[in-house]
């Protein structure tokens, strides 16, 4: 077992944390509060370096997402709306983000957003039980709905994409992951991933290049690996339950990580960070850390690349973001993880 | 048709529902007595002898002699008499400042919640027997540090009853809102007690559904007004 430990720990809101997301650079952060702000990381410097016009959102922000190698953010909010901002133009020195777009569409909560790994598509899921794809131009100031994915049969509560291909992953209220293809600007339903006994969270793909698989975290307390054995003659994925990781958690799993490390990072309403290493074929786990929020439920749990090397950022109930690194015997494991 | 669990219930009074029997018996036994030391030394005997037919108990003039010999006399100096408190105490098994300042029972759940309003009655939920002392669990070390939990299983008054998520997100708001943050709160329907059991379970303890139904003014009103009458 390794330890897992607190690099630093920064506290951004009263209420909760429900999202966050990391990318160039920039930690961006959604709560209740309607609040997005955003955290500067270098080195061993975190400042906070905006807070975003509360007024664009007038209920809880619920996800957060930066498009892929751009500084253009999504937010979805319960008022069922997802804001688009973007950076302003100035000198460099100073860092501030405008409100550039609002999608309207779902007709209640937007529980998820996410983008495609080209940044052309955007994933939108709601409480309406349907997923929007939304394609969108360079600058990201148009949105237009291309498919609405409506087979779930309750709240869509997260949806991800595939790190490479046009692939989408959906979560539900109704138990169960479904997962969603382009054929030729229409999007399908080629799986539907069957097992968990509640609410599913989170889920997120496999980082291995040729390694189609997906791990979940639910209600029922477990996290599984799924994974893709092939196509059926009506075009239909078949994916397998491959593993359920070790009984980690008491309670719901609110958020999953496949990190390119090949590890897996789970936390839920228990206060557990547990990280998972596949060896042999064999799910273990590597490390675990309690009461990571103290005695608050954690939201979120990310793994990024920070200088460098590997951490974890987890959001809470306590509107607090910890970061983790995962280290043995003194040594820094993250250095040289991937 | 459905199975009527309890429509037109055995209406209880406020003064019937369950309360800490320390409470009870204090009133029983001392009225408007109101002496610490003498509280003490009561309830001391009343860990001796718990039942209300305890002979000692039932002559309360003999009884209040037989304690005022065992005060000690009001002329020692403090210092003199600090010891032969501390004494006490140890003796009534732990006194206050032992006990863990925080811990949570099924009772201190049971009186938040008792004192809601049913939205369609003008009862409490304690009085509709919605809630039930005996169905509370609390798992509490008392130790702010650590988690906790408490289960609530509660019984709506019909099997359709169409108010049973309302009743939950009440309790749940409630709780939440007075109970400290190392609580997790679980709401359950009494087994059998409600055609689509499962289902109200699950959007009960769905946190995501829960936040955002207090951001519904229309809904938070609704259980506002079912918490005024939380003493």
């Amino acid at each position: 077992m390794l330890s897992i430990n607190l690099i630093r720990s920064l506290k951004l809101y009263k209420n909760k944390i429900w999202s966050l997301d990391f990318s160039q650079g920039i930690l961006a952060t959604g709560s209740t509060d309607r609040k997005i702000k955003l955290v500067s990381v270098k080195d061993d410097d975190f400042t906070l370096i905006d807070v975003l016009d509360e007024t664009a959102h007038k209920k809880a922000i619920r996800s957060v997402a930066w498009r892929p190698h751009t500084s253009l953010l999504a937010a979805g909010s319960f008022d069922s709306t997802v804001s688009i901002w973007a950076r302003e133009e100035s000198d460099g020195r100073t860092f501030e983000m405008d409100l550039l777009a609002i999608i309207e569409g779902h007709e209640n909560e937007v529980k998820g957003v996410a983008w495609s790994s080209d940044g052309y598509y955007l994933a939108t899921c709601s409480r309406d039980k349907s997923v929007w794809i939304w394609e969108t131009d360079e600058n990201g100031e148009e949105y237009e709905c291309i498919s609405v994915l409506q087979e779930h049969s309750q709240d869509v509560k997260h949806v991800t994409w595939h790190p490479s291909e046009a692939l989408l992953a959906s979560s539900s209220y109704d138990d169960t992951v479904r997962i969603w293809k382009d054929y030729d600007d229409d999007w399908e339903c080629v799986a539907v991933l069957n097992g968990h006994e509640g609410t599913v969270w989170s889920s997120d793909f496999d980082k291995t290049e040729g390694m189609l698989r997906l791990c979940s975290g639910s209600d029922d307390s477990t996290v599984r690996v799924w994974k893709y054995m092939g196509d059926d003659e009506d075009g239909q994925q078949e994916w397998v339950c491959e593993a359920i990781l070790p009984d980690v958690h008491k309670r719901q799993v609110y958020s999953v990580t496949w990190g390119f490390n090949g590890l897996i990072a789970s936390v839920g309403a228990d206060g557990v960070l547990a990280i998972y290493e596949e060896m042999g074929g064999e799910w273990k786990v590597l490390a675990k850390h309690t009461l990571c929020h103290g005695v608050y439920e954690i939201n979120v749990v990310k793994w990024l690349q920070l200088n460098g090397k590997t951490i974890l950022a987890t959001g809470g109930d306590d509107g607090i973001v910890n970061f983790w690194s995962l280290e043995s015997f003194g040594k820094d494991r993250s250095k040289n993880a991937d | 048709m459905s199975e009527f669990l309890n429509e037109n219930p055995d209406i209880l009074e406020e003064n019937q529902l369950p309360t800490r029997k320390e409470d009870s018996t204090k009133d029983l036994l001392l009225g408007g007595f109101s002496n610490e030391a003498t509280l003490e030394r009561r309830s001391l005997l009343l860990k001796i002898d718990h039942s209300l037919k305890s002979q000692v108990l039932q002559d309360i003039e003999v009884l209040d002699k037989l304690l005022s010999i065992r005060i000690p006399p009001e002329l020692t100096s403090d210092e003199d008499s600090l010891p032969a408190e501390s004494e006490d105490e140890s003796v009534a098994g732990g006194g206050k400042e032992e006990e863990e300042p925080d811990l949570i029972d099924a009772q201190e759940i049971y009186d938040l919640i008792a004192h809601i309003s049913d939205p369609e009655h003008p009862l409490s939920l304690g009085q509709l027997s919605v809630v039930n002392l005996e169905d509370i669990d609390v798992h509490d070390s008392g130790n702010q540090n650590e988690m906790a939990e408490v289960v609530i299983k509660i019984t709506p008054t019909i099997t359709h009853c169409s108010l049973a998520t309302l009743i939950g997100l009440g309790i749940r708001v409630r709780l939440e809102r007075s109970l400290p943050p190392r609580f997790r709160i679980t709401i359950l329907l009494k087994k059998g007690t409600h055609d689509s059991e499962n289902q109200v379970n699950k959007q009960l303890n769905d946190k995501e559904r829960v936040a955002a139904a207090c951001e519904n003014e229309q809904l938070l009103g609704v259980v506002s007004k079912m918490l005024v009458t939380c003493k």
